[in-house]
């Protein structure tokens, strides 16, 4: 009688049938030296299951956590450097835009267009002033003083500007857009002392 | 798996927070993870690994990949299981980079050469275990006490499953010899 082979009876323990295991199972019934194989098989793996846990001699943690700290410090300076050379690659390419454009770009609004621009926002900021009754309020000493220094300034401009209608001069229009953004600036500035007090505006 | 599954509220009672606080970079997540995983990881490695060095050297190999890859880990599945896939396919790396003696040519030769001495040999089990061969300890631990499929050792090891299973019989005769359970007559 040939007995089942190391390979076969491994394969009793196995799960699924495998060609031949039938045969091998009908043998094993009949087999009392092969069943007393697999008993010693099922015993063996049962004691290297119940074999002591091994524990390793020192703790590894400290020297994990270095390297996961130094590698984490070496991806951020990665991710800086990667962002710097993305920064100076948008620069250079802002500057490539600005040469270009200065090359080849049209020529900007003429200053008549200009002008009427400031004229326009000039009065919109008036609206808002006027929208906000400025002589029915009251204001502190400070602010009231702040916002009578704005509108001499404004005053002046004013002047400035009617004289300039009347000049027959080469620079009048550049000369014009420059009051007349001053005077756009002036009344930003009004509006925010008078919207948000003096305390905020910082004059 | 369902074993795998099991294992992981055994050795981590709140594994879902540790992953989530490990997902998010936490440093104590990880050495949460590190200390739940510890014993249980070395213990699989050095019964893969020639020596105790090389065992604690993958241990911090497994942890390192551990933490690096945890946002790669589905919680659907088992955490230990996750771990411990990480840890046997990184020592049975080593084993590959150590050149181990796979041939079963020469194996056999050193068995066959040692065989009447075996005769009268009665080992325990720890140093019959130890003195099998590198692949064909690290198969027996896989498949008998890890519960891997033949199919599962032959695609961390990149052989075929015949190989796993003919690894796993010449084991067994070894150990049987070596343990003095040779049937009598």
């Amino acid at each position: 009688m040939t007995h089942l082979t190391i390979e076969q009876l491994i394969g009793q323990r196995e799960p699924g049938v495998e060609p031949g295991d039938q045969a091998a199972r009908v043998h094993l019934e009949a087999c009392e030296s092969c069943r007393a194989e697999l008993d010693r098989l099922h015993q063996r793996v049962a004691r290297l299951k119940a074999l002591p846990a091994l524990r390793p001699s020192r703790d590894r943690w400290p020297v994990i956590r270095a390297r996961l700290v130094a590698e984490r410090r070496a991806l951020r300076m990665q991710r800086i450097r990667r962002v710097a050379l993305a920064g100076l690659a948008a620069a250079a390419s802002v500057t490539l835009v600005v040469t270009l454009r200065d090359v080849a770009a049209p020529e900007p609004a003429s200053a008549a267009t200009e002008i009427s621009r400031a004229m326009e926002r000039s009065r919109a900021l008036e609206r808002t002033i006027d929208l906000y009754h400025p002589e029915s309020r009251v204001l502190d000493g400070r602010t009231a003083r702040i916002a009578q220094e704005i509108e001499d300034r404004i005053a002046a401009l004013d002047r400035e500007l009617e004289l300039l209608d009347v000049a027959e001069d080469a620079a009048r229009d550049t000369r014009q857009l420059r009051l007349w953004r001053e005077r756009v600036g002036l009344l930003d500035a009004l509006v925010d002392v008078h919207l948000t007090r003096a305390s905020n505006v910082g004059l | 798996m369902t074993r795998a599954l099991s294992m992981d509220s055994y050795l981590l009672a709140d594994a879902k927070g540790v992953v989530a606080q490990a997902k998010a970079g936490d440093p104590a997540g990880f050495e949460a993870l590190y200390r739940a995983f510890e014993s249980p990881v070395y213990n699989l490695c050095r019964r893969i690994c020639r020596t105790a060095e090389d065992a604690e050297d993958v241990l911090q190999e497994t942890f390192l990949e551990v933490c690096r890859s945890i946002g790669q880990f589905r919680e659907d599945g088992s955490l230990w299981g996750w771990v411990r896939t990480i840890a046997a396919s990184k020592a049975l790396m080593r084993l590959r980079r150590n050149k181990y003696r796979d041939t079963d040519e020469l194996q056999d030769g050193i068995v066959v050469g040692r065989a009447r001495d075996d005769h009268h040999l009665r080992m325990d089990l720890e140093a019959a275990l130890e003195r099998l061969p590198e692949v064909s300890r690290a198969v027996v631990w896989l498949h008998d006490v890890e519960g891997y499929t033949h199919e599962e050792i032959a695609g961390m090891m990149g052989k075929t499953a015949s190989f796993s299973k003919s690894q796993l019989a010449r084991a067994h005769a070894r150990l049987r010899r070596w343990l003095g359970e040779e049937p009598v007559g």
